[in-house]
């Protein structure tokens, strides 16, 4: 998942994007608003954490421009003082969600795994498709209630596909949003974490958790849980 | 006295009265002495032809002719009388037309003085009575002292005075009525510029206005533009104040927020709990202090009617983001066209913070609603803002508590106590309450009722 982090602040902006890092994001980081918006609208971003009291251009007017130009990634926004007419200002402006500062980063990152499960369609903190439950919060991947042991990249890749349960993501797509910059995109990368992943949650071939579509990319196949 | 229209009327009214006053006794006088200046010198005609008609007769005594130069001395009851008596006070000759009556005798006049004097007749007939004393002397050398007595009924000078003064004061009467009405409709048409001012700030007050309208006459003008700068000024005060707030708000919160994310990294558990404990201290002072009514800097002047049913609309679309995954059933009853009278702001924190601790703690249905309250008097404005979900609810002795400063219920869900201590707060600004009950939904239900201003 790559996520922008639009902050003025450095220590701030850096401590929150090592944060996000090491919790497995991808992360783009802007200093002001204008650069925020190029990045907003030019990057391939799953979701943008945006603070409200930015140099060079406001939050809000950064959250309605994105919207103004067809942009439906979830936005999170930080905000310093926690009055409800702010709160709603952003909210009406296009964001989804805000976080008050001092926060926790914690809280910022199961914010944020909400809002990107929340943008697949899910609505439960666990999302169950047949025998496959993903805990985001936990980034534990169960199949049959048994834990399946994931490298962190094999982990992005499952996640990213079962969030976008029945959709076709490309190998082109997959590499821009799972990368970190300084990786080599190399798509046959991907095919090999593919084939690697199936063999852990699907050892006997019977679940068929991820479907290849020649050409066009790939697909979680299983349906998604009553609850979702 | 408060009305000026009332303090000039009375002013003008007692002045009015005051003058017309002087004036009509001055006048009354004047005719009067004028009146009984005249009559003195006809009873002084009538004593000189009476001295120049007596004959001295032999016995010592004085005749009079039948024919006067009067005939009313002849006739009974005329009102014209005479009389001459002697030294001793007898009645010696009277008038034919005295007959009947007595003359009062009166004061003697000091001999060769004539005397006015008022008297009245035995029948109450007001006189104004002439006498002189003389010394006759008769033929044979002899020096006899008699008494001549003139009077002459004031009755129809009385009336004649009567009728005057009721002229004067109906005229001065119809005068003053005509002066008062023509003052009144002028006072009215020079304060209506002030009656507009009055009513312009008075809407500027229920928020119905921004500035006066500046359409004033040239005295007033001055008035108007200071008023407008003052309204102006208050309002770019309140708005820097909201500013400074938000700068001190950006500038202290993000090193926190700062701080935080550079915890644990490494820094042992042990030192991270502690400081993280510190960081939510001040978070928490920072907080409450920040999130003050926005009245409570400014009042009156800046206030506008905010639109209860949109702002709550935007709140609630917000929270269905917010609460997404629960998802609860919102459920608004507004009354028709209610306004809030006062700060947008303190609106939105208000049905913001009940709505956002309804969201947190429902099973799954919160309602807001909003009425307009009725004031002791029954008068309409003011509003009654009721938040119910259908949560556990809040027990009776923790209601009180929560009421408090900063007082948690539930620690695991920060700022439940804060965000009802503002709400609290900003009620008490308006001079509202805040109660806590039982919603019929289950849960809790908290009540706002801000009744309509007293100005």
């Amino acid at each position: 998942m790559r996520l922008l982090v639009i902050e003025d602040d450095a220590t701030l902006r850096e401590s929150l994007a090592e944060r996000l890092a090491e919790a497995g994001f991808a992360v783009e980081q802007a200093a002001d608003g204008k650069e925020g918006l190029y990045f907003a609208l030019e990057y391939p971003i799953d979701l943008a954490i945006v603070d409200l009291g930015l140099p060079g251009m406001s939050g809000l007017d950064i959250i309605r421009e994105a919207r103004q130009q067809g942009k439906d990634f979830p936005i999170l926004i930080l905000t310093a003082r926690d009055r409800w007419e702010d709160k709603v200002d952003g909210l009406d402006a296009g964001a989804d969600d805000y976080v008050v500062k001092p926060f926790q980063p914690e809280e910022v990152i199961a914010r944020v795994n909400a809002l990107l499960r929340r943008s697949g369609g899910w609505s439960s903190s666990l999302m169950t498709a047949g025998p496959v439950t993903l805990d985001m919060s936990r980034q534990d991947l169960k199949v049959r209630d048994e834990s399946i042991e994931l490298t962190s990249f094999e982990y992005k890749i499952i996640e990213y596909l079962m969030i976008r349960a029945g959709q076709v993501i490309s190998k082109t797509e997959l590499t821009e949003r799972l990368y970190d910059q300084d990786f080599e995109r190399d798509s046959n990368v991907i095919e090999v974490f593919i084939g690697r992943l199936r063999k852990k949650m699907d050892p006997d071939n019977s679940i068929k958790p991820i479907e290849t579509l020649r050409g066009r990319g790939y697909r979680f196949a299983l349906d998604r849980g009553p609850d979702a | 006295m408060s009305s000026l229209n009332a303090r000039l009327l009375i002013s003008v009214s007692v002045l009015l009265l005051f003058f017309f006053g002087v004036t009509i006794v001055v006048l009354d006088t004047a005719f009067r002495s004028a009146g009984e200046q005249s009559r003195e010198d006809v009873l002084d005609g009538h004593l000189m032809a009476l001295l120049a008609a007596a004959e001295p007769t032999d016995g010592g005594e004085l005749a009079m002719p039948a024919d006067l130069h009067d005939p009313r001395l002849s006739n009974i009851g005329s009102g014209l009388y005479a009389e001459i008596r002697n030294s001793d006070g007898v009645v010696r000759w009277s008038s034919k037309s005295a007959l009947g009556h007595e003359l009062p005798f009166g004061t003697t006049a000091q001999e060769g003085s004539r005397l006015f004097q008022k008297e009245s007749l035995s029948d109450g007939t007001p006189l104004l009575t002439l006498s002189l004393s003389v010394q006759w002397e008769f033929p044979d050398g002899e020096l006899k002292p008699f008494v001549f007595r003139v009077a002459e009924s004031l009755d129809s000078f009385n009336a004649q005075v009567a009728k005057f003064r009721q002229q004067l004061f109906g005229w001065f009467a119809a005068v003053a009525l005509v002066m008062l009405l023509a003052i009144s409709t002028l006072l009215r048409r020079m304060l209506r510029p002030l009656r507009q001012i009055e009513t312009e700030i008075g809407a500027i007050e229920e928020g119905k206005r921004q500035s006066l309208s500046g359409q004033y006459p040239t005295e007033l003008q001055g008035v108007a533009r200071n008023m407008n700068l003052l309204i102006e000024s208050e309002r770019a005060r309140s708005d820097r104040y909201k500013a400074t707030l938000d700068n001190l708000a950006h500038s202290l919160k993000t090193p926190l927020a700062a701080m935080r994310a550079l915890l644990n990294q490494g820094l042992p558990e042990k030192f991270s709990g502690r400081f993280d404990e510190q960081i939510e201290r001040m978070d928490e002072i920072v907080r409450y202090q920040l999130r003050k009514p926005a009245t409570l800097a400014t009042r009156n002047l800046v206030l506008t009617q905010v639109s209860v049913a949109k702002e709550v609309d935007r709140l609630v679309d917000g929270l269905r983001k917010v609460y997404h995954d629960k998802d609860p059933v919102i459920e608004t009853a507004i009354e028709d066209g209610i306004q809030f009278r006062g700060d947008k702001g303190d609106f939105l924190e208000l049905a913001g913070n009940l709505l956002d601790n309804a969201c947190k703690w429902c099973a799954s249905r919160v309602r807001i609603t909003i009425r307009q309250a009725l004031g002791e008097t029954g008068v309409k404005g003011g509003l009654v803002l009721s938040v119910a979900d259908d949560g556990p609810g809040i027990p009776a002795d923790a209601a009180e508590a929560l009421l408090q400063r900063g007082t948690r219920l539930d620690e695991s869900t920060p700022g439940h106590g804060i965000g009802l201590a503002v709400v609290k707060d900003i009620a008490h600004s308006y001079g509202g309450q805040l109660s806590i009950q039982t919603a019929d939904l289950g849960g809790a239900e908290i009540t706002v009722t801000i009744s309509p201003a007293t100005t």
